[in-house]
């Protein structure tokens, strides 16, 4: 059960097209992406079979320089580049990049230099050509290499977003799944209590509208186990008024901790299911049976079991899996490898577990 | 006029109870929880609508209404559905007179005036808008309607005009053509020869005879049924995957 999600929930947040040069994972990428680069140039430049480690060391300190100055600029600039937009502030970042490979590239032409000097060494086994040819090579492939990774990091940023967006959009949507059946038939055992017993119908009223707050919520939000059970325990009442004595509800939850936190409507669609699955098909009804518990790890389960109708009965309804695929997906974000749905249908009934980590909530 | 209300939840029973009592000239004779009591209510209280409520469990209610039409005077079908987008497009197009819960008090004094009988190109428009198989055979027996679970048919048996149902009751003659019958129940019934489309639980055994004829032994009863070789293969492929 839920309804159309309307608004914005804030959560996709435009990541940016630059990368955190800041973050210690892209640092490690980029010394990484330096020191392959250095042997590429080393190679490629097919030095005396003596000198290649000298080359080799040389170079990669060189390109060290220039890739942790250049990180070191961009991370403090990154606000600022990124206010310009992905044009702008690329050719931005690609301009600053040429002044860093510019700069460094002429400290180091000094440097050699001097040492050259004081060592008496020949300044060709350092670096050969003038100043000018070094610094201006240096700065053309700067530009080249550079421009190659900006783009890089831009087609890679706008990938992973575009992927994110796509996940956020089809929780919302499958969140957004109401069984219109539901609603429609909440409406009239409503219309049907009115005339004859108006404080059951009131009491549908308030269960029905607990159901919508919680599924207008946020997709992503998370909320007491105490909370997701009352919300549980009112989807049960209405379709007890409903389908009468056809539905038993059995509740074993009395031991779990009912602060932990749970995404919200995770227990509900499953009641939901083993009604609309199991109870409601069968001419006789039958009792779903909410069980909580412990795993060995100290995990919370919990279970929801129902019968199902047997071989011979019509033709099973479909959309089972959708809401079990959406409340994979969530507890997936929500608690990462520790979540985890579970289907059992190997007995005569069929049955779902969910086990999570005991996350408390703030009081 | 007499009045049969169907539906499997009480509360939406009582309302229309309620609604069609407080109509002039309209009464709420019987009440039934599923398909196959309201056949059973038809034959006992001879009403002249009935509103009929699809998704129920056991026997729905598209399936009740296809066998009442075998009836040799059915009453008036009135459809009543919470939503049911498949049934609705079917609704539009073969205009059965249907009802939307909450049904609305004018809405039920129209359709109930407006009240006739769909015909059977009607029902089986509905029915393939939902294609569920049925669950039960319906067979005349004079005035009365029998109704053959379908778990109990092991075989029917085309003859001429009409299809013997042979079942664990006995055997009976219906008027649909085998080729429905097969298309309808396919993953519960294997045609065995020309004539022959056999129930694959109530197989016992594929054998040959003497002369290598390929045949059928079936649970609870001595008969042989002689198939045709081109079959053969067909059904033993299925009772492998049963």
């Amino acid at each position: 059960m839920a309804a159309p999600v309307a608004a914005e929930d804030g959560l996709g947040q435009d990541p940016g097209f630059l990368p955190d040069f800041c973050s210690p994972g892209v640092v490690l990428g980029l010394v990484l992406f330096v020191a392959l680069l250095a042997i590429v140039l080393v190679v490629a430049g097919q030095p005396a079979p003596g000198a290649l480690w000298s080359t080799l060391a040389r170079t990669s300190l060189f390109l060290l320089w220039i890739a942790l100055t250049g990180a070191a600029v961009l991370c403090y600039s990154r606000p600022r580049l990124e206010a310009l937009g992905p044009t702008q502030g690329g050719l931005a970042a690609l301009a600053i990049l040429a002044l860093v490979v510019g700069v460094v590239s002429a400290a180091a032409w000094a440097l050699s230099a001097w040492w050259a000097q004081r060592t008496g060494l020949l300044m060709d086994t350092v670096i050969s050509g003038g100043p000018g040819r070094f610094v201006l090579g240096n700065t053309v492939v700067g530009l080249i290499v550079g421009g190659a990774a900006l783009r890089y990091f831009y087609v890679s940023q706008q990938w992973r977003r575009n992927v994110e967006m796509e996940a956020r959009a089809r929780i919302r949507a499958l969140q957004a799944r109401i069984r219109p059946h539901f609603l429609f038939n909440s409406m009239n055992t409503i219309a049907s209590l009115i005339p004859t017993a108006p404080e059951r119908a009131e009491e549908a009223i308030e269960d029905l509208s607990d159901l919508f707050r919680a599924s207008l919520a946020d997709a992503g939000s998370m909320i007491r186990l105490k909370e997701e059970l009352e919300i549980a325990r009112g989807y049960e009442r209405i379709e007890s008024l409903r389908l009468g004595d056809r539905l038993q509800v059995e509740w074993d939850v009395r031991t779990l901790p009912m602060r932990a936190m749970i995404p919200g409507l995770s227990i509900q669609p499953l009641i939901e299911n083993a009604i609309y699955h199991g109870i409601e098909r069968l001419p006789d009804g039958g009792t779903v049976t909410v069980r909580g518990s412990r795993t060995a790890d100290q995990r919370i389960e919990i279970s929801v079991q129902n019968p199902v109708p047997g071989h011979g009965a019509p033709a099973s309804r479909s959309g089972h899996h959708i809401a079990l695929e959406n409340l994979r997906q969530r507890f997936a974000i929500a608690f990462g490898r520790d979540g985890e749905v579970v289907i059992d249908d190997s007995g005569n009934d069929y049955c779902v577990r969910l086990r999570f980590p005991e996350k408390n909530g703030v009081a | 006029m007499r009045i049969l209300i169907v539906d499997d939840e009480p509360p939406a029973r009582h309302r229309l109870a309620a609604l069609v009592d407080a109509l002039p000239g309209f009464d709420a004779v019987a009440e039934a929880g599923d398909g196959q009591a309201a056949v059973k209510a038809v034959m006992s209280c001879e009403p002249d609508i009935v509103l009929l409520d699809i998704r129920m469990p056991g026997m729905d209610g598209i399936e009740a209404a296809r066998h009442l039409a075998q009836l040799p005077n059915p009453p008036a079908v009135i459809f009543t559905t919470a939503y049911d987008a498949y049934a609705l497009e079917a609704f539009d197009t073969q205009a059965v007179g249907y009802l939307l819960k909450p049904v609305r008090r004018r809405r039920l004094a129209e359709a109930l005036e407006h009240a006739v009988r769909p015909t059977r190109a009607q029902l089986g428009a509905l029915a393939a808008a939902r294609p569920a198989p049925r669950g039960h055979v319906s067979v005349r027996r004079g005035d009365e309607l029998h109704l053959i679970p379908l778990d109990d048919v092991r075989y029917f048996e085309a003859d001429q005009k009409y299809v013997i149902v042979h079942h664990e009751g006995g055997e009976d003659l219906i008027d649909e053509s085998l080729k429905t019958l097969e298309s309808e129940h396919v993953e519960r019934f294997v045609r065995a020869h020309r004539s022959l489309l056999v129930s694959v639980r109530h197989i016992a055994s594929l054998d040959k005879d003497e002369a290598g004829r390929p045949g059928l032994r079936l649970r609870g009863t001595d008969e042989r049924l002689a198939i045709s070789r081109r079959h053969a293969a067909e059904i033993k492929r299925k009772l492998k995957t049963r």
